[in-house]
């Protein structure tokens, strides 16, 4: 094993991890699995590159359902009928649901038989799925060629004159706020909730609009309702490429991990971890990130994508050196009281 | 009520139906509202009457229903009234573009608004060409009003336009034969006879908009949010569910009391007996 290259290596691992499968196919052949996720283009993808193979390959079919939502999981688990056998969860969300024992631990042993997964990407509970970051988009037509460069520049009304747009939530902005307050990006957490408020409170006259989903800031930006936005990586990309004057900024992201968790009395765990194994296969991975700029950990993956389109993904070393990693867990920790204050000072 | 065995036979499916698939969840929703994790509970119900943020909630959803309902039945009063007075034929055309807009999707129409009130909207580039600054009406409370009245007016034509056609013509004719003016005769017979239309019409627009939710939360800013929005964000951020129900709840009990006082009110006035309400 030494003697292969990773890419070979991880190459041989997926055909094993297929013939293995394939074994099981003849036991498995009327179950059919619920994965839920975020639905839409990105299901298609999965369900192309993923579901579709693994059930060629185990007969066990898989029925995809969104969207992705806690409320549904804890109504789940807590009524005893559990719909789910795997669904995606956000960083936070996975924080919340272990600690409220909705999850059923993973199996490594099952997914990661050769122990290739970085310790990065494994939770007693959830498997990182992608990564995503939330940066600021902005308009390169409204500030006469100056391009904002940080979040005090997303904060500077005057060099930046226009309207602005941050998501409906506290989780992320008290962030934004303490970087555009200089707080330096190592000394982020834990967050000092007093001066984040704070300082959001010289931008709030000048957000018209917090939006709630990943459509809608694209909307607000391409429609030109405002100038600037929080907004997730992978929704800029495609405009750009369309010629739309809008661009992103690393610069003070917030690089954010996406999980795959069992709901906790799910009703095929095991058929749900083969799935879960399946989806750490590189070639498909990479094809995926293709696609959808949301990489996940999986080994031997980025060794197959272009340098060039590796330098667009949140995770490569040029785009995460400057970004912070979102805490969930000073969040799962946090949110009640945050999100109490948060609405108080939003609402009202 | 002679052959009540019958009678209630046959609402049996339909109260069936409404119990099981309504009035138990409804139950069963409000009934978080008291018991929490550990049996019986006040926690969320004092949570509610110590939030700032909900009371203010409550109020605006209160006056924003106000409003918009009465800006309904100005607006729809004599639209309809101009209908009651037209043919047959030329009426049955012109319910027909009433009811046009309203067989398309609350969100789509909601959407539409968006194109016409934004900072690029028809709106804004009109005044842009007459050299104006662009003017913020997209997210703001003036621009779910203006979405809701337009959403709701068509019901409070059609139910005024209903009352007016019921009303015996010649009882107007009548009145002008004994020597009124038309205004008199409009004032005097007509309007009386047909306010019991207008102040249906009021009450379902006030209660529809006790509980819109697109509307608000696509047109509105962060002021603009109305009670549903809010219990929205107690079910899916905060995970709060017993808040959500103690709000859940006030928004009922709000209703059921417009109705109380909607009864009290019209209590013994003739012209709302058709109604069923003022008795």
């Amino acid at each position: 094993m030494v003697n292969l290259t990773r890419r070979t290596f991880n190459v041989g691992a997926s055909s094993l991890v297929l013939a293995g499968l394939g074994a099981r196919s003849a036991a498995a052949q009327d179950v059919t699995i619920v994965v839920n996720g975020s639905g839409g283009s990105l299901a298609e993808v999965i369900k192309k590159l993923f579901e579709d193979p693994f059930t060629k390959a185990t007969g066990i079919k898989v029925r995809a359902t969104a969207p992705v939502s806690l409320p549904k999981l804890k109504a789940m688990v807590e009524s005893g009928n559990v719909e789910w056998d795997l669904t995606e969860l956000n960083g936070d969300d996975v924080a919340r649901a272990s600690e409220a024992g909705w999850l059923e631990p993973i199996d490594y042993a099952l997914i990661d038989p050769n122990n290739v997964l970085p310790e990065m990407a494994k939770l007693r509970d959830a498997v990182v799925r992608a990564s995503y970051s939330t940066v600021f988009g902005y308009r390169t037509d409204r500030f006469g060629g100056k391009a904002p460069k940080s979040w005090a520049d997303f904060w500077d009304v005057k060099n930046f004159p226009g309207p602005r747009s941050l998501e409906n939530s506290p989780k992320g902005n008290l962030e934004f706020a303490l970087l555009a307050a200089g707080v330096p990006l190592d000394k982020i957490y834990p967050i000092d909730v007093d001066k984040a408020f704070a300082k959001l409170d010289e931008l709030k006259d000048h957000i018209p609009v917090w939006w709630e989903n990943g459509a809608q800031h694209v909307q607000l930006l391409v429609d030109g309702e405002v100038n600037m936005t929080s907004c997730w990586n992978g929704r800029i990309s495609p405009l750009k490429k369309e010629g739309k004057p809008v661009d992103i900024s690393w610069n003070g992201g917030a690089l954010m991990l996406s999980y795959l968790g069992i709901p906790k009395g799910a009703k095929h765990p095991t058929e749900a971890q083969l799935f879960l194994k399946y989806r750490m296969d590189p070639k498909a991975s990479a094809e995926f990130v293709k696609i959808i700029p949301y990489p996940g950990f999986v080994p031997g993956m980025m060794e197959l994508l272009e340098p060039e389109f590796v330098a667009t993904l949140p995770t490569a070393p040029q785009n995460a050196a400057v970004q912070f990693r979102f805490d969930s867990g000073w969040w799962a920790q946090n949110l009640d009281k945050v999100q109490k204050r948060w609405n108080d000072w939003l609402l009202i | 009520m002679k052959n009540r065995p019958t009678t209630l036979l046959l609402l049996l499916p339909a109260a069936l139906l409404v119990g099981l698939l309504f009035v138990l969840p409804i139950l069963g929703v409000l009934s978080l509202s008291v018991y929490g994790d550990s049996g019986f509970t006040l926690g969320p119900i004092r949570e509610l009457v110590g939030s700032r943020v909900s009371l203010v909630v409550l109020e605006r959803t209160f006056w924003q229903a106000l409003t918009v309902s009465v800006i309904c039945v100005v607006l729809g009063y004599p639209a309809a009234f101009f209908m009651s007075g037209l043919s047959t034929k030329l009426r049955a055309y012109l319910v027909y573009l009433i009811l046009l807009p309203f067989w398309i999707s609350i969100l789509v129409r909601t959407y539409t608004w968006i194109i016409i009130l934004g900072r690029e909207g028809i709106i804004n580039r009109t005044l842009a060409a007459f050299g104006f600054s662009p003017v913020q009406i997209l997210y703001t409370d003036l621009a779910v009003r203006i979405a809701m009245v337009q959403i709701l007016l068509p019901i409070v034509v059609l139910t005024c336009l209903a009352s007016m056609l019921d009303i015996d013509k010649g009882l107007v004719k009548t009145a002008r034969s004994l020597g009124a003016t038309p205004t008199q005769a409009f004032v005097k017979v007509f309007l009386p006879l047909s306010l019991s239309g207008a102040a249906t019409g009021g009450i379902i627009c006030f209660i529809l908009c006790l509980g819109f939710y697109v509307t608000p939360a696509l047109l509105g800013g962060r002021r603009s949010i109305l009670i549903s929005n809010l219990i929205d964000i107690q079910v899916h951020q905060s995970l709060n569910w017993g808040f959500a129900a103690a709000l859940a709840t006030a928004l009922l009990i709000i209703t059921l009391a417009c109705l109380a006082l909607f009864r009290l009110l019209t209590r013994g006035r003739t012209e709302f007996s058709s109604l069923g309400v003022g008795r």
